[in-house]
């Protein structure tokens, strides 16, 4: 039986099949080489070959010893808070890898002509579109996820196999405490976040994607960038005092860098404005997130993202390259 | 194919049918209908509006007029249209990423008619392998590759427009027969459009010429076999060959070969057979006749 759903379904492995390369072995190439590195650096601290491992001038065996309790309760809870954090070059390389996913989506099948045989299946442009935005905005965030949550915990398990070699006995801490487990699971809880929030630039580029002849990557960065221009010269000419650092923040960069994971921390909407998070808990940063939908930044970025998509299906649907 | 007669066996219809780019007019007014279970030839010069008829067919353009393919109408109703057409729009269209067996397993994941049995069948018979990937392929493997999915859609109607385009005299013949062997019957209708003339005219039942925009010539194999005549004329008779006034003359080993048009009353089939040896031309000379003049 072939429904919407199974249809949708098809359509996302598709491109899955087509793009493992970025949203698959990219994210796993990049946990590796963290993997890697950790290990090597740990390896350098265990083997003493780094010279004498310090933390501020005291030898870390030292520092260990004249830990008290509550200076392990510290450092427990600071580790278990932001271990996660190791994985953040993957949700970087997510921000570009659904950039540029996004931009050639709708380009390069009308490129190589491949959209002739994908519009001779009985595959409506609605369905076609949606699938390409729900890839980049869900199913790619969620694989990049598992990587990170299972490279971060490679990260921490390595961590408390190097302390306890080195007679630093907190891994049992470590290992048992809840916040350990649940750091996972509050990332998980921002993928709708992310889902919101990319949507400007996914459907900004999407559309792009579907409209531009050739270059469509000039045209994507190209056009934004020089409205921004134009507006800061057009308000330093007449003097007509515009806020151009809105202008910048939640125009140009909210439509070409909505798709990075926590560009949303530096909107200006935000009540927490580039904290140093050392000092508060992630549950924090889990609410301020959620904060957000309460936000009309957010929301009227939703609407603009989804008119542009479906301008996108629009374009696709009509648009005669000849 | 003449007679145009309205009724629920045209697969499709036109009236009116016109598209413009800007100020040139690609396709020009023009109306036709294509029956159930017809081979049809869509025949004419680079630039003759050929491909942008199909194209209005199939929905992938807006246009002017009015077009019924299979009672839908191809600009609002394409989603639905599209489960009973099938096209090869052009030669290696594929996507070059795609491995064979991701192909069928696409295919058969968002067609309900397509049968993956019947595929996988015919591609037994060519050296493609699941693994394959497209980009690994030659032009003909990837014809093969989209025929084999192609043919293993029940569509009601097939577009083909220029599909073996590029490929050798091998590929081409075995295209077409496995098309005619395993593919076509009554309830199905083929539209072709090709260069190689030659090589379809014998599987065609009708033929439709379309020049500038418009079309010159409709008709049916049968029809045209008895409308045009080739007389090979000695030159004792040329004169009052010439007389007769037909459409193209050839030299031949000192004789003329003449095309007569018989529809046009002003000859008679008696007057040309009292001229010479007589026989129905090919295609591919009645073709050079009609479009004389087209590039000058």
């Amino acid at each position: 039986m072939i429904t919407p759903a199974s249809t949708m379904k098809w359509l996302i492995k598709r491109e899955l099949w087509e793009h493992k390369g970025g949203f698959f072995w990219a994210p796993i190439v990049v946990g590796a080489i963290l993997t890697l590195f950790v290990i090597l650096s740990l390896a350098a601290v265990v083997l003493g070959t780094s010279g004498a491992a310090q933390i501020n001038g005291v030898p870390i065996e030292a520092f260990a010893a004249g830990m008290t309790d509550s200076d392990k309760l510290v450092f427990v809870s600071t580790i278990t808070r932001w271990y996660m954090g190791a994985s953040t070059p993957l949700f970087l390389l997510l921000g570009f890898v659904v950039f540029f996913f996004c931009l050639n989506a709708l380009f390069d099948e009308r490129k190589d002509r491949s959209i002739l045989f994908w519009k001779s299946l009985p595959v409506t442009d609605d369905a076609t579109v949606i699938s390409k935005a729900l890839l980049a905005m869900v199913v790619a965030p969620a694989i990049t996820l598992v990587i990170a949550i299972v490279t971060s915990m490679l990260v921490l398990l390595l961590i408390c196999v190097a302390m306890t070699i080195k007679g630093v006995s907190l891994s049992g801490y470590i290992l048992t405490s809840p916040a350990t487990y649940l750091a996972p699971l509050q990332w998980v809880a921002l993928l709708p976040i992310y889902a919101l929030w990319a949507l400007p630039t996914a459907g900004w580029l999407l559309m792009v994607g579907a409209w531009a002849r050739t270059k469509p990557f000039l045209w994507a960065v190209g056009v934004p960038l020089l409205a921004g221009v134009l507006v800061s010269w057009l308000d330093k000419l007449f003097q007509f005092g515009w806020d151009l650092r809105w202008f910048w923040k939640n125009i140009v960069g909210r439509g070409l860098l909505s798709v990075v994971p926590g560009s949303w921390f530096n909107a200006g909407a935000m009540a927490i404005k580039n904290r140093d998070f050392g000092d508060h808990n992630e549950a924090e940063m889990l609410s301020q997130s959620w904060q957000l939908l309460g936000t009309a930044n957010l929301w009227l970025g939703v609407i603009v993202g989804a008119a542009m998509i479906y301008a996108a299906i629009r374009i696709r649907r009509w648009k005669d390259d000849g | 194919m003449n007679t145009i007669v309205a009724s629920a066996t045209n697969v499709v219809s036109a009236r009116g049918l016109t598209k413009r780019y800007g100020k040139s007019v690609a396709v020009d007014n023009i109306s036709f209908e294509i029956p159930t279970g017809r081979i049809i030839g869509l025949i004419g010069p680079n630039g003759s509006g050929k491909t942008t008829t199909l194209k209005a067919m199939l929905g992938l353009i807006p246009f002017e007029g009015e077009l019924k393919v299979l009672g839908l109408d191809p600009r609002t109703q394409r989603d639905e249209l599209m489960a009973q057409v099938s096209f090869i729009a052009d030669v290696a269209v594929l996507p070059r990423w795609i491995r064979v067996c991701e192909a069928i397993d696409f295919v058969a994941g968002v067609h309900p008619k397509f049968d993956r049995i019947k595929a996988e069948r015919y591609l037994t018979k060519t050296k493609l392998k699941p693994a394959m990937k497209v980009k690994e392929m030659s032009k003909g493997m990837i014809v093969q590759l989209h025929l084999a999915l192609v043919m293993a859609i029940d569509a009601k109607l097939l577009v083909l427009d220029e599909p073996t385009l590029g490929l050798d005299i091998l590929y081409r013949k075995q295209f077409y027969q496995n098309l005619l062997e395993d593919y076509f019957d009554e309830q199905k209708t083929i539209i072709v459009t090709t260069h190689q003339i030659e090589e379809i005219e014998h599987i065609l039942s009708d033929l439709m010429f379309i020049r500038d925009g418009k079309i010159t010539l409709s008709a049916t194999m049968d029809e045209i076999g008895e409308r045009f005549i080739e007389v090979m004329v000695p030159a004792e008779h040329a004169d009052a060959a010439r007389a007769l006034k037909p459409l193209d003359e050839r030299q031949v080993f000192g004789k003329s070969v003449m095309l007569f048009d018989c529809a046009n009353n002003e000859v008679t089939r008696e007057q040309i057979d009292a001229l010479g040896e007589t026989r129905s031309p090919g295609i591919a000379d009645l073709f050079v006749a009609t479009m004389k003049g087209t590039y000058a």
